[in-house]
């Protein structure tokens, strides 16, 4: 009877009534009034317009490359997003006045706060874009990597970064710590040419998907525990509820502050970042400490200060051991490190244990200094960086700390900025670095935790050592060449053994003027150019040349010292064996960084009040 | 006795019922049309070694290319699962839910783009092996094949 | 019990007991499609067959869904498991070779089948007991509320909180899925210039894979001007030095 019903409805009108609902429906959602409508949010744009401009302009970025007939010129990328990442920061700035204005807002249903600290959040976001976008132009250049998606991947993830400055829902911040980690996963394998590339993101990327993982889990329990993923719902709720001691509010916490702890870098979930930090291409590790630091440290903050803030005697012991372990790893593993990105990583991790001293003060002080300290030293990384950047090799290699013997003979400039960005780092007086752990020191002694400030300073002392320890070596000569007893011949590893006579009249054994290496003629032997003689190179021919057993016997004598000193003469030319061409680019991103990093250091009132009023704009 | 309107409803069903089965059904009636008859012999079968049995298993290598594919097919298929609750709540969002779900496709849209734009999409071997070589014919395969040494010179 | 209780998850566990005829033989059915897909994906002996029957488990876990009225997660596990995760698996096992055979009596941890017994039986004595005997109690009332609350279904509630209340997180999901693509296309993206590795090279061919026809013309112009790039490390190049000058 019922398949009657079907068979008739077949061939009848119903199909045609069905098709023509069909074509009523597509062409008038709108008309249709007989249903009841869904409150819709509202949306205040100025809230969100830093994250339309960046994320738009990324999209708008790759679209074009994607449609052109040829491949976008680099110089096109890169000025479309040096002006894509000043227009959001000039939005953000924007933002910052609007709300020192008329006051912090919510918007979009909730989701999006926008107070001063979010802005500040969106300004540092994308003035870190704009400056790696600078660094990154000569790197993409002299490593070969075409196409625009370094610089869209990277606005993407300075996007995330803004997002989870704004973000008043656990859900968005989460929204935003998956887009700035995945863009990051990205931009670590970007440079194809070395396979530690590749290796450094797939550790991230393994280990950042576990620990988003465990930071959702969070979530879940949280919003188990209190009916809500809102920050603001959840502030109302804890503070009418007594929920102190819940058993599964306390896990959510523990695994939201897991997952945080894992993208800042804090000690136990620190694992990835050195070889992360070394594997990635220089642009991008700079980046990536800013960022991922950035908006690390925005959510936490405000999760843990703003919405946990009457669970503070639940979480503040966890923070304090944190950042203990943090500070002390961080500072003894970063004096060992031969890798001077590879010591920067550690070095991160130490910054990422001063910054949670603010978080363990819990307090609007502590949260100004940890927001002072993510700011500047987010400029003092990726200056350091694109020091690193410029002075790595083609293929990006070349980064062992003995490298930077003597640079400042060499490139007196580089040397002398990349001296004063790890002064900065190390927190010598006159700088913001010295400012930035002053502040949290004194806000973390103020909140009755002594001790911290104590270990904080001692780990600040191992720190200033291993920044003290390249800024020396860069203005120390080379050491001097090996001469054998018997006739004075210099070993040089590029242009081989030279006669020595010009050396020793020259410039002693030590300091020569460096010679010039010329691909091809210096690596086969025999030939060096200039003053210095036609010279032999192994010791058949050293043989011939000298005639003499006696040198042969006693170059084969020192053979073994000899092996040492050449491999560590080598490691030394790896780095800045030759003076580098410095991209303009590059040195006006250097510049911005070292003149925040020192006038502010100098001038220290403008950065602090910006901090400051951030944190009293936070809308709670 | 069932509703003769209610019954209705279930028409679409009815039909994409038949039109799977139609499909499936075409689908083996074609296979068993237009395949090949003939198995094709162990030898015929064996990886080409200059006609020596291979002793071993030839190394395994897989194009990253089906991976790629493969992950595409799920960042779209993710795509769709919004729209499913999209289509439910069409009406009742009005031109706002519209204008969303529009964003939101667009921006997708463009990673389609990007996708198009650099042959993530386009199988067989990449069209373009040289600069300033024509089209592929049997005549260029021989020319290269003939002038490996010099082609290589050449593109280094 | 309280029926409301073990609403938590968004389904009515117990109110399914007392449901009538229909729903009993819906069940049944599906249960028989489920359980004979599983039993297919552990005894069939060709893979393909395996993940065939996968597709068939999950189809009928997503009629299970729908008895429950959970018509999302029905549309979800059939859209999402059973056609893109499978078409996966199926990709990977078309890529290892249909007609490739395992030894599989042969077992590398001979452990392992008396261990899964234990585990399974755990974790099955766990859920029942979970299910029937605790209120797993967080102090909170159940925040999911009723399937079907207010008249609507639950897509309809879905969309609501999906196009209303986390509207922002949905359109930053549209950012999350572009960088996922662009990902994809530039991890499976070849180098253009030579490795710095040399050893990396081979390595990094077989991994971008795209052998193909015009394989060798595209690995020529790297290694041809590897050894003219005037930019190899100069670590090597001092080290081989040191080689020669030890002979």
């Amino acid at each position: 009877m019922s398949f009657l019903g079907f068979l008739d409805g077949l061939g009848g009108p119903h199909v045609r009534d069905g098709v023509i609902h069909l074509v009523v429906v597509l062409a008038s959602v709108h008309a249709l009034a007989a249903v009841t409508a869904i409150h819709v949010p509202h949306i205040r744009y100025l809230a969100i317009l830093p994250e339309i401009v960046m994320l738009g302009g990324a999209v708008l970025l790759l679209g074009v490359a994607s449609l052109s007939d040829r491949p976008v010129r680099m110089s096109v990328t890169t000025v479309g997003t040096v002006v894509i990442s000043g227009a959001s920061m000039g939005l953000a700035w924007w933002q910052w006045a609007d709300v020192r204005q008329h006051g912090p807002f919510t918007t979009v249903a909730g989701a999006v706060v926008t107070d001063g600290f979010s802005a500040l959040i969106a300004i540092l976001a994308s003035t870190a874009m704009l400056l790696t976008a600078l660094v990154g132009d000569g790197y993409l250049r002299r490593e070969g990597v075409e196409g625009p998606e370094f610089h869209v991947l990277a606005m993407v993830s300075a996007s995330g970064a803004m997002i989870m400055g704004q973000a008043n829902d656990l859900i968005v911040i989460f929204l935003g710590l998956e887009i700035m980690s995945i863009a990051l996963y990205v931009l670590a394998a970007l440079n194809p040419r070395r396979a530690t590339s590749g290796e450094a993101a797939l550790k991230y990327f393994v280990l950042g998907s576990f620990s988003s993982a465990i930071f959702v889990y969070g979530i879940a329990l949280t919003y188990g525990a209190t009916g809500g993923t809102n920050l603001a719902h959840l502030t109302s709720y804890l503070s009418t509820h007594a929920l102190s001691s819940n058993g599964v509010l306390l896990a959510g916490m523990g695994l939201l502050l897991v997952g945080f702890g894992f993208k800042v870098a804090a000690v136990p979930f620190h694992m990835w970042t050195p070889d992360v930090y070394q594997g990635a291409p220089s642009p991008v590790t700079g980046f990536m400490a800013a960022i991922a630091k950035a908006g690390g440290f925005a959510a936490l903050l405000r999760v843990f200060v703003s919405s946990f803030g009457t669970l503070r005697p639940d979480w503040r012991p966890i923070v304090y051991v944190i950042a203990i372990v943090t500070l002390v790893v961080g500072a003894g593993l970063a004096v060992v490190q031969r890798d001077v990105k590879r010591m920067l990583a550690y070095s991160s991790i130490n910054h990422a244990g001063f910054v949670l001293l603010g978080l363990q003060a819990a307090d609007a002080r502590g949260v100004s200094a940890a927001l002072y300290y993510v700011f500047t030293y987010s400029f003092m990384v990726i200056g350091s960086f694109a020091v690193v950047t410029l002075l790595g090799r083609s293929g990006d290699v070349g980064h062992d700390i003995a490298g930077y013997r003597a640079l400042a003979r060499r490139q007196p400039v580089l040397a002398l900025a990349f001296a004063v960005l790890l002064l900065a780092q190390a927190g010598v007086p006159f700088t913001t670095g010295f400012l930035a752990k002053l502040q949290v020191v004194a806000a973390v002694v103020d909140a009755h935790s002594a001790p911290l400030g104590f270990v904080a300073m001692g780990s600040a002392a191992i720190a200033a050592f291993f920044y003290l320890r390249v800024a020396v070596l860069m203005y120390t000569p080379r050491r001097p060449r090996w001469v054998p007893p018997g006739r004075e011949i210099v070993f040089d590893p590029i242009v081989g053994p030279q006669a020595s006579t010009a050396a020793r009249e020259g410039s002693g054994v030590s300091g020569q003027a460096e010679p010039e290496i010329a691909p091809g003629g210096s690596l086969d032997g025999g030939t060096a150019e200039g003053a210095v003689a036609t010279v032999p190179r192994t010791l058949a021919e050293l043989r011939l040349w000298s005639g003499s057993e006696r040198t042969v016997a006693v170059v084969e004598r020192l053979n073994a010292d000899l092996l040492i000193d050449r491999e560590a003469e080598a490691v030394e030319d790896g780095a800045g064996g030759r003076r580098v061409r410095v991209p303009p680019a590059a040195i006006v991103a250097i510049g911005i960084c070292i003149a925040v990093t020192v006038v502010f250091g100098i001038v220290p009132g403008p950065l602090v009040d910006f901090t400051h009023h951030s944190t009293l704009l936070l809308l709670r | 006795m069932v509703n003769r309107e209610t019954m209705a409803q279930y028409l679409a069903i009815f039909v994409l019922l038949a039109l799977g089965i139609v499909f499936g059904a075409a689908s083996l009636v074609a296979s068993a049309l237009l395949a090949p008859r003939k198995q094709p012999s162990a030898a015929k079968l064996a990886p080409y070694e200059c006609g020596i049995i291979p002793s071993r298993e030839p190394p395994q290598r897989f194009p990253v290319r089906f991976y790629l594919i493969a992950m595409i097919f799920i960042i779209f298929d993710i795509e769709i699962v919004f729209l499913y609750p999209f289509a439910v709540i069409l009406h009742q969002l009005r031109t706002f839910g519209l204008v969303e779900v529009l964003v939101f496709a667009a921006v997708v849209l463009v990673a389609f783009l990007y996708l198009v734009s650099n042959g993530a999409l386009s199988w067989g071997p990449p069209k373009r092996l040289v600069e300033g070589m024509g089209s592929r014919t049997s005549e260029t395969t021989i020319e290269r094949v003939g002038a490996g040494a010099s082609s290589s010179d050449r593109a280094a | 019990m309280n029926p409301s209780q073990v609403n938590v998850i968004g389904m009515d566990l117990v109110a399914a007991v007392h449901k009538t005829g229909p729903d009993i033989a819906t069940f049944v059915v599906s249960a028989i499609i489920i359980i004979a897909g599983a039993i297919g994906v552990v005894f069939s002996r060709n893979p393909v067959h395996a993940a065939l029957s996968l597709v068939m488990t999950l189809f009928g876990v997503a009629v299970l869904f729908i008895e429950q009225q959970a018509d999302f997660l029905a549309a979800v596990q059939i859209i999402v498991y059973a056609g893109a995760i499978v078409v996966l698996f199926l990709f990977v096992i078309m890529f290892l070779g249909v007609d490739r055979r395992e030894n599989i009596a042969a077992e590398p941890l001979h452990w392992q089948r008396p261990l899964a017994l234990v585990l399974m039986a755990a974790a099955l004595a766990g859920v029942i007991a979970l299910g029937v005997g605790s209120h797993w109690a967080t102090g909170q009332q159940a925040v999911a509320g009723s399937t079907t609350a207010g008249g609507h279904s639950n897509v309809y509630l879905l969309g609501k909180s999906v196009f209303t209340t986390y509207l922002y997180a949905f359109e930053a999901t549209a950012a999350l899925l572009v960088i996922a693509v662009v990902g994809a296309v530039v991890l499976a993206r070849r180098p253009s210039l030579p490795s710095v590795e040399p050893e990396t090279d081979a390595r990094g061919a077989a991994v971008s894979g795209q052998p193909g026809p015009d394989g060798g013309l595209h690995d020529a112009a790297p290694r041809g001007s590897a050894a003219q790039d005037a930019s190899p490390a100069d670590v090597r190049a001092g080290q081989s030095l040191v080689k020669e000058a030890g002979r």
